[in-house]
């Protein structure tokens, strides 16, 4: 369970200085679908980078499990990292100069997973295992990283616009990986998306907008990644 | 123009290695125009074997380390050229997709030649200070006539004229083929690999993979490295020999070359390992990569290659010794016997473990500091 509490972030100096987050507060159970909405600049990818450890807040506390992070010191929160926490983002950023298998490799070597051939064929690239990452299609690549992600058995995954760089057919065919493997496994899913549609496919919706939460809604009515408008 | 002259003058490495040949070619250069001017005053057979001792090592020395550093400077340019292509291979594609020809692009490259006349022209001048010391050492017992410093516009033409040309040139050549690719590769900055077609499970862990693909991605910083404890290795172990067989200023000289040559090398060649890498450095540790395996996948595979490169060194610098005291001045009373020297060969080994480590540490502590930010802020 996450517990977020007051948190917030600022950037730039002096004149220029903006509160990125201003006082965000919310709980996420384990094994919940969370889909963070909003426009362009609404903080919803600072929250994000602050609540998964890549950043840190300038005010607030973020708690798993009620460890706290803001306590950690470097050394602890890459140990947090390693044994908690997977990032999809939306540029992919796979490891140019090693083959898919490789890439996936990176993941699965953090937990010692030796079985993670099976997240490369769930995925639908066995057949590409040996290819590098610039002789696959944008929606193959962002595979290869959700196979990367989820080989390292994640406790939270985090996804930055997963499909933001994909066109429709691509997008929902990744979005429905994605959805079915948490259901199978279980974990703990946060995605910062602009795309409302896509809201529809998780267990809660936090809106955002001027880095504050200007709603929570329970989603009743769960879709699939081929119901939803895109 | 998409390279700019402040593009040329980042090139230090390339001036320094420039300016290093030239000021060992144009100190025995001009010192053998000027010998070669007096070989009728020449009276004796003892002063003749010390006159063609001295011509023989003129043209060894500027035949080993003009030869020698000129290739390191040449591969060095290839290495700017691919590099300043691939960080800026968005920019080149714009401008061949709006119709650019390859040629055009290619020949603001040229501006790379002038970093080569900065450190030949520096290297030219700087011998000229030295000469004085350097003519009085080489002559110091007096066996040949008086020597009087003179110009040679001939080697400031093939010294700092002609190097300047033809690195411009090389440098248009070596990126005309390097443009020769599709635009669009360009924009979107695909790397070209080449995979193994095995289609077995591979047994390395990721780090490992990871220490290997960096390595065959940039095999030319391999050679530097190699290269940077070469000069490391022969020249410090050559300048201690050097008090012995000549004076204690060529020893310096040598000494300080070394030292410049080498750090200037592991310091390119290391700064472009982790700003090539600091992508794939922090997409590991927002993975939950400790800092200690991003260095080992990053740094530690050139550790064989600086090895060996002292190991050829150390051979090298006693095959060059064995080869002027046996050949060069066979015959030339006063010239000490020549052992490869052990204890100095130690005690270099000792101080390259613990530079090369130590610099090796001190960037692994820097990789620290990349920022996760680095990933997300593209």
């Amino acid at each position: 369970m996450i517990e977020i509490k007051d948190l917030t972030k600022f950037y730039g100096k002096g004149e220029s200085r903006f509160k990125a987050l201003d006082g965000v507060s919310v709980s996420i159970e384990d094994g919940e679908f969370i889909v963070i909405l909003g426009a362009s600049g609404s903080g919803k990818s600072t929250f994000l980078n602050v609540i998964s450890g890549l950043e840190t807040s300038d005010g607030g506390t973020v708690a798993y499990d009620g460890q706290q992070l803001d306590k950690m010191s470097e050394k602890e929160l890459t140990k947090f990292r390693r044994d908690n926490t997977a990032y999809i983002f939306q540029q992919y950023y796979l490891l140019p100069h090693l083959n898919v298998e490789k890439n996936v490799r990176m993941g699965a070597d953090l937990d010692n997973n030796k079985d993670y051939l099976k997240f490369i064929e769930a995925v639908g690239l066995s057949e590409k295992r040996k290819k590098f990452p610039a002789e696959l299609s944008g929606g193959e690549q962002q595979r290869v990283a959700i196979a990367r992600a989820l080989a390292k058995n994640p406790k939270v995954l985090f996804l930055d616009e997963p499909t933001g760089a994909l066109d429709e057919k691509t997008g929902r065919q990744v979005l429905d990986y994605i959805i079915k493997l948490q259901q199978e496994q279980g974990f703990m899913m946060i995605m910062v998306t602009h795309n409302s549609n896509i809201a529809e496919t998780s267990d809660r919706i936090i809106k955002m907008n001027s880095g504050k939460i200007v709603s929570i809604t329970e989603n009743t009515d769960k879709k699939t990644a081929y119901e939803i408008g895109w | 123009m998409i390279v700019s002259i402040k593009d040329s003058v980042k090139l230090f490495g390339i001036s320094i290695m420039t300016c290093c040949a030239v000021t060992v070619c144009n100190l025995f250069l001009n010192y053998y125009l000027d010998l070669t001017a007096i070989a009728d005053l020449i009276d004796n057979p003892y002063a003749q074997m010390f006159y063609d001792a001295h011509i023989m090592t003129a043209k060894v020395v500027c035949a080993v380390s003009g030869g020698c550093l000129a290739i390191t400077t040449v591969v060095m340019l290839f290495f700017y050229i691919k590099h300043y292509i691939d960080i800026h291979s968005k920019e080149i594609g714009i401008l061949k997709a709006l119709g650019y020809s390859d040629f055009k692009i290619a020949k603001g490259f040229s501006v790379f030649g002038l970093s080569v006349f900065i450190g030949c022209m520096t290297g030219y001048l700087l011998s000229f200070l030295l000469m004085p010391q350097f003519y009085e050492l080489q002559n110091k017992d007096g066996y040949l006539p008086e020597l009087s410093i003179r110009f040679h516009w001939i080697l400031f033409v093939l010294l700092v004229i002609i190097p300047t040309v033809v690195f411009a040139m090389i440098a248009v050549c070596k990126s005309l083929l390097k443009l020769r690719q599709p635009c669009v590769n360009l924009l979107k900055g695909i790397v070209k690999t080449k995979g193994k077609s095995r289609n077995t499970r591979d047994k390395k862990t990721f780090v490992g993979e990871m220490r290997s693909s960096v390595l065959r991605s940039r095999k030319t910083l391999v050679f530097f490295i190699a290269f940077s404890s070469f000069c490391f290795s022969a020249m410090i172990q050559m300048s201690a020999s050097m008090k012995d067989l000549s004076s204690e200023m060529m020893g310096l000289m040598i000494f300080v070359i070394g030292v410049v040559l080498a750090f200037t090398t592991l310091y390119i060649a290391v700064s472009t390992v982790i700003r090539s890498n600091q992508k794939n450095i922090a997409m590991m540790r927002v993975f939950g990569y400790k800092n200690e395996e991003c260095k080992r996948s990053v740094l530690d595979g050139y550790r064989p290659a600086a090895y060996i490169g002292f190991v050829i060194g150390s051979v090298y610098q006693y095959g060059l010794l064995r080869v002027m005291v046996d050949i060069v001045f066979a015959g030339v009373e006063g010239v000490p016997k020549y052992k490869f020297d052990f204890p100095v060969c130690f005690i270099t080994l000792g101080v390259f473990i613990v530079v090369y480590e130590g610099i090796m540490f001190a960037y692994g502590q820097a990789m620290k500091r990349i920022p996760l930010k680095q990933i997300m802020s593209e």
